[in-house]
């Protein structure tokens, strides 16, 4: 009932029988990290189960894939002409994905606040921004290479045009539920326009506007893999197919642990900045 | 006759519905006098709240209008400043922040250490200056709703309108913050314009008591005059036999003449 | 056994850390078949702790519960929660939400019959019309008679409700009230309703229950609503006892608010403690009435002081409160109405109090309704005659400030000598005196025996006249006297010594006729009786307006002075309350009477101030107003005089 589940305090009655309240209790601590722990376990047991009993093609068993990444593992930072460590490729793609998404943001944040507080511009701009923003990444990828002729800034175009569709869709959504009592403040109070615009317009939208920032962040890192991987170079996504032609499997499978791990900082990343920026009501 | 402080001349307020028009309020007309005290208490939905933004310059009247020293209003404006119900404090502001804000826009030539000062004079005076630094999540809610008046207050309005100021708060708490707000105002006297659908509230806080009836086209049903002195407690209301006889006429108009039960809803 | 019993029940709960906290301890609470009961409390107090338990939906950790003879262990169809969130399923219309409940429950019936359920239940909510509607699509106020329905069509045997109409607007929660209060009177269900609503309890219960605060929380006091069925709210808001109750619950609620922010609610200053006495810091209640001058002297002039007292005067809302506030030693001292020191042989909290002097003579007034001026009543004579003539459209009820105050004994003996039965003939109630005027402009009341500023103000408001003041019902009779709880008498002697030694000055200082301007002007202030001295003054002024035209001289309406000339008064007392059946008269009644009558600190504490040492009392026969006789030799033959009397059965009882 309501008043009851509003405590933290569990009735009596569900002490289990024999075990202590202070035992249940860190069992559920625990649990969060053993838990997984076991879960990576058995996957990778029954991986290498599948892989002794050769159902698993080209594909090298775990403890196969350690010995076989150790020169990638010591090389980590190499950065030779011919020898270029997993690190640097990495940070050849976080380069890229850096410039495409400050270009991302700036420009989603301004015509998401434009489309947000002018209606003209939102009914002129949203239904073709819906059509657009359906488009996968790669599709651009031609349109850019035509009209730019490189590689390296058509990489970083398909980046800005991945990012910016939910920068700017979730800006005009934060910026047009503003809520009403804070414009009522504002009126009452008969705030400037740029006090209104600092001081409540963007506040009030920004916990809108790093959901979207973290949702493109994730798009951004989608799509520089699959996008070096056809623009070729230096980068995660050349190194991770340059493997698959060399048939270095063990090598890709460290590299995809890369990418993984990358793309989990960027979202926590971008998350903590919100948080940090964002406050909470 | 003295010309009235703020009056509401026959205000209507109509809303364009799919169906025709849908009368919300009709010739609302009452005359308020400077530093007057009154409560306008009517059931939820009888348009209590609609008149209050019309008179913040919040929403317009359809008809008829708002009188303020003589001066028709129709924009909003720092003169009749407006306490919210549930507060509409800026969250990613500390409590200060909150009412600097309001200081630092309605006196935009000031120097700012008076602003400042203003602001922490404002501040100390509904209790929170140790809660300065504070944002609004920090806060509980009385004291929210402590930083909420401290803003309205800081601005020096002509009028303050309160939205049904307790009504967020738990029933303690509730007691505790009317009283409050009671004392503040009887020390400086603003003219007040409270929504509220507590009686013992409006009997508590109120010089007069604007019963409004049920909506569609609500407007006035009839005005209590609340006899009590002042300064005022409710220990001592209610061994003033007047209570009483007040609190009963205001059932009767809320449950018997405008109560009647719609069982077909 | 009673239809649903509560017995000794406790509920521990254990926190994650292991830690325990006990919400409820040794609560016991019986509910009969049929009864509408409300629990109220500070929030916290564990009022839904005990509904949930009610409804197994939490179990006991000690002791039982057991509804209809059977001992509750977990929730069933028998007791059906309609839940404050009215927890309906939003995919089902109005209709499945009952028909889905009425299935599960009543499984034995065939369909047909089940649908018959479903539509009486939809009937008696008025919901038909909304019946094919989702619970999406109708008001918050239809959604909570949906569940309602849905509750009591599954005819449980009890009905439980959790804040049923907390999350309502006023209106919407005032017609379900009353929507609730007629489905309720027609088909008697037995009802426990947690509401913190103070009126819409007092409004639908039949008793109220008050939960003290958690941890530990049990049942404090219970209500019974004085209230007649059927009830309309604004019948009920009419009936003299609605205020009275009202602000019973409200002062009951606001101490358990105090309680719970700091302790309990003392009002005790620290004080450096004189080391003769045992206790110098006092909290002392008063009632805020014209008499209370002795109280309002002592502290104003300086007297308590003097005495090396640092007091606080409490100012209570009724002589209720100030009984409680004595048993629950929240108060050392207060005032009391005479009769009240016989509290500990009256039945009730029963803690024995002690009456160790004599403040004030007088005081009160009978006030009658202007009407029965318009219909030439001029005193208890013309009264009579109204009331024998019938005619009347209901029984006179008349306002008392207490049972065991000398107002009500007064009244009594004013009408019954002249033959009117103030059990039979007129309806007697109790009413705070500061509730009397209210109720007698809305007609509730048609007269009331109290003290100033109360009559004067009726005088003055032109709504009724007084036909006799104290002079007339028994001129120079006792009134208030201090009281302290016995044992605290017994743990502070010396304490004790000083407050009444204070006392006496004040009473002397306010008996001055040369100090009757100041009296009047610190009595009326603000922190005491807080009235207009226009009424206020009114009797201590010495000038009495009895509405007859022009008013009285009265010198003696109040008094502050003079000792017990006869302490055959107090066993007048000890009489009346037996001929009214309120106590069994006591055989060995000088042994009762000297328990609670003690003459010892009055006679120090004058010997201390070097003043006329009151005698040693002498039980002589007392001469009444009508010309009776009171033989302290015979008193059972006294109050067997009486033709108007309560039942011979308490005379012979102990």
């Amino acid at each position: 009932m309501t008043t009851t589940n509003k405590t933290v305090i569990a009735p009596a009655r569900d002490e289990a029988a024999g075990s202590t309240p202070q035992l249940k209790a860190l069992l559920e601590r625990s649990g969060t990290v053993v838990l997984p722990l076991v879960a990576v376990a058995v996957f990778l047991g029954l991986w290498q189960a599948l892989s002794a009993a050769g159902l698993t093609g080209t594909l090298p068993g775990p403890l196969q894939v350690v010995q076989d990444v150790q020169p990638l593992i010591v090389g980590f930072f190499n950065n030779s002409e011919n020898d270029v460590g997993v690190a640097w490729q990495l940070a050849a793609s976080l380069q890229r994905v850096a410039i495409g998404y400050s270009l991302a943001a700036v420009v989603g944040v301004a015509v998401g606040i434009l489309m947000g507080s002018m209606r003209p511009f939102q009914l002129a701009l949203d239904p073709i921004f819906q059509v657009l923003r359906t488009i996968p990444p790669l599709a651009w990828l031609p349109i850019a290479l035509a009209a730019l002729s490189q590689a390296n800034p058509s990489a970083i175009f398909v980046i800005f045009i991945t990012a910016v569709w939910p920068i700017i869709i979730n800006t005009a959504v934060g910026v047009r539920s503003t809520p009403q009592d804070y414009r009522n403040v504002a009126s009452v109070l008969k705030l400037s326009k740029p006090t209104y615009f600092f001081e409540i317009l963007l506040p009030s939208a920004a916990s809108y506007i790093f959901t979207g920032l973290r949702i493109a962040v994730g798009l951004a890192w989608l799509a520089i893999v699959a996008a070096e991987m056809l623009t070729g170079g230096v980068g995660i996504g050349f190194f991770i197919w340059d493997s698959y032609n060399s048939s270095r499997m063990a090598d890709i499978i460290l590299a995809v642990l890369c990418v993984g791990v990358v793309g989990f900082v960027l979202d926590r990343t971008i998350y903590y900045a919100g948080r940090l920026l964002v406050a909470s009501e | 006759m003295i010309q009235p402080f703020l009056e509401l001349s026959y205000i209507s307020k109509a809303f364009p519905t799919p169906k025709g028009p849908f009368v919300a309020l009709k010739d609302v007309a009452l005359k308020i006098r400077k530093g007057e005290f009154v409560a306008l208490l009517g059931h939820s939905g009888c348009g209590k709240s609609t008149l209050l933004n019309i008179v913040a310059g919040l929403s317009q009247a359809s008809a008829g209008g708002v009188i303020l020293e003589g001066k028709e209003t129709d924009q909003p404006g720092p003169d009749r400043m407006v306490v919210f119900q549930n507060y509409a404090l800026l969250p990613w502001l500390t409590a200060y922040e909150n009412v600097f804000l309001a200081v630092r826009s309605t006196m935009p030539g000031a120097p700012e250490s008076e602003r400042r000062s203003v602001a922490e004079r404002y501040l100390a005076l509904v209790g929170l200056a140790a809660k300065a630094d504070k944002r609004p999540g920090e806060i509980s809610g009385g004291q929210k709703q402590r930083v909420s008046i401290a803003r309205a207050l800081a601005t020096r309005p002509k009028v303050l309108l309160l939205d049904e100021p307790f009504g967020a708060l738990d029933a303690l708490t509730r007691e505790e913050m009317q009283e409050e707000v009671l004392k503040i105002w009887e020390a400086d006297r603003t003219t007040v314009l409270m929504v509220t659908h507590e009686i013992d509230e409006a009997i508590l806080m109120a010089d007069r008591i604007v019963m409004m009836t049920n909506g569609p086209a609500a407007t006035i049903g009839e005005v209590f005059e609340v006899p009590f002195a002042r300064p005022r407690s409710r220990a001592e209301i209610l061994e003033d036999p007047a209570y009483y006889t007040l609190r009963n006429r205001i059932l009767a108009f809320l449950y018997d003449r405008f109560g009647e039960p719609v069982l077909a809803d | 056994m009673a239809f649903l019993e509560v017995q000794n029940a406790g509920k521990t709960f254990t926190a994650r850390d292991g830690s325990l906290y006990e919400a409820l301890k040794n609560v016991n609470l019986q509910i009969q078949q049929g009864e509408f009961v409300s629990i109220i409390g500070h929030s916290g107090c564990g009022k839904s702790t005990l509904l949930n338990l009610i409804a197994g939906l939490g179990l006991v950790t000690a002791g039982r519960v057991v509804v209809d003879g059977v001992a509750v262990s977990g929730p069933g169809p028998d007791r059906m929660v309609a839940f404050q969130n009215h927890s309906l399923l939003p995919w089902l219309t109005v209709r499945q939400n009952i028909a889905l409940a009425v299935k599960a429950v009543h499984k034995q019936l065939d369909e047909t019959a089940r649908g018959r359920i479903v539509e009486e239940h939809l009937e008696m909510v008025n919901l038909r019309a909304a019946a094919d509607k989702k619970p999406g699509q109708i008001s918050g106020g239809m959604r909570q008679r949906v569940g309602i329905a849905r509750a009591l069509a599954t005819r449980p045997k009890v009905l439980l409700l959790d804040e049923p109409f907390g999350a309502l607007d006023a209106l919407t929660r005032g017609r379900l009230q009353e929507q609730l209060l007629k489905i309720w009177e027609a088909h008697r269900l037995t009802v426990v309703m947690v509401t913190h609503d103070v009126e819409e309890a007092l409004l639908l219960s039949d008793r109220i229950v008050m939960m003290s605060n958690g941890p530990a929380a049990n049942v404090a006091e219970v209500m019974s609503v004085e209230l007649p069925r059927p009830r309309t709210r604004m019948e009920v808001i009419n009936n003299p006892h609605y205020y009275r109750q009202r602000n019973e619950l409200l002062y009951f609620l606001n101490k358990a608010k105090k309680a719970a922010q700091g302790g309990p609610a003392k009002a005790r200053p620290a004080a450096t403690e004189r080391c003769d006495l045992e206790r110098t810091a006092l909290a002392v209640g008063f009632v805020p009435l014209s008499d209370c001058a002795p109280l309002v002297i002592a502290q104003e002039k300086g007297f308590f002081a003097r005495h090396g007292l640092q007091v606080t005067l409490s100012r209570e809302p009724s002589w209720k409160a100030i009984l409680e506030g004595l048993v629950e030693e929240r108060l050392d001292a207060a005032q009391i109405v005479a009769p009240m020191a016989f509290a500990g042989m009256l039945g009730g909290a029963g803690v024995p109090l002690v009456a160790s002097l004599d403040l004030t003579r007088n005081g009160n007034a009978v006030t009658l309704h202007r009407r029965y001026w318009d219909q030439g009543v001029r005193d208890r004579e013309g009264f009579a005659r109204l009331i024998k003539a019938g005619g009347e459209e209901r029984r006179p009820v008349l306002g008392v400030v207490h049972r065991s105050s000398m107002h009500n004994l007064l009244l009594r003996d004013w009408l019954a000598g002249v033959g009117i039965d103030p059990e039979r003939d007129v309806d007697l109630v109790v009413i705070p005196p500061p509730q009397m005027v209210a109720n007698l402009q809305a007609g509730n009341i048609d007269g009331y025996c109290t003290g100033e500023p109360w009559n004067a103000r009726a005088v003055h408001e032109g709504l009724g006249f007084v036909p006799a003041t104290s002079l007339d019902l028994w001129s120079g009779h006792l009134e208030k006297v201090l009281g302290v709880r016995e044992a605290w008498a017994a743990a502070h002697p010396k304490t004790h010594l000083a407050l009444v030694g204070a006392l006496i000055e004040a009473c002397r200082y306010a008996a001055d006729p040369a100090h009757r301007e100041e009296v009047i002007r610190l009595v009326c202030a603000k922190q005491y009786v807080n009235a207009d001295p226009a009424y206020a003054a009114m009797g201590l002024s010495g000038t009495y307006d009895r509405g007859f035209g022009a008013p009285e001289r009265l010198e003696d309406f109040n008094r502050f002075d003079g000792w017990s000339a006869n302490p055959t008064e107090r066993l007048w007392i000890l009489t009346q309350l037996a001929r009214w059946g309120m106590v069994a008269f006591p055989t060995r009644w000088r042994t009762a009477v000297e328990r609670v009558w003690r003459d010892e600190p009055a006679r120090e504490a004058c010997a201390q101030l070097g003043l006329a040492v009151p005698p040693e009392p002498v039980y002589r026969p007392l001469t009444l107003p009508g010309g009776d006789i009171l033989d302290p030799d015979d008193p059972t033959g006294f109050i067997e005089r009486f033709a108007i009397r309560q039942s011979d059965r308490t005379l012979n009882a102990v």
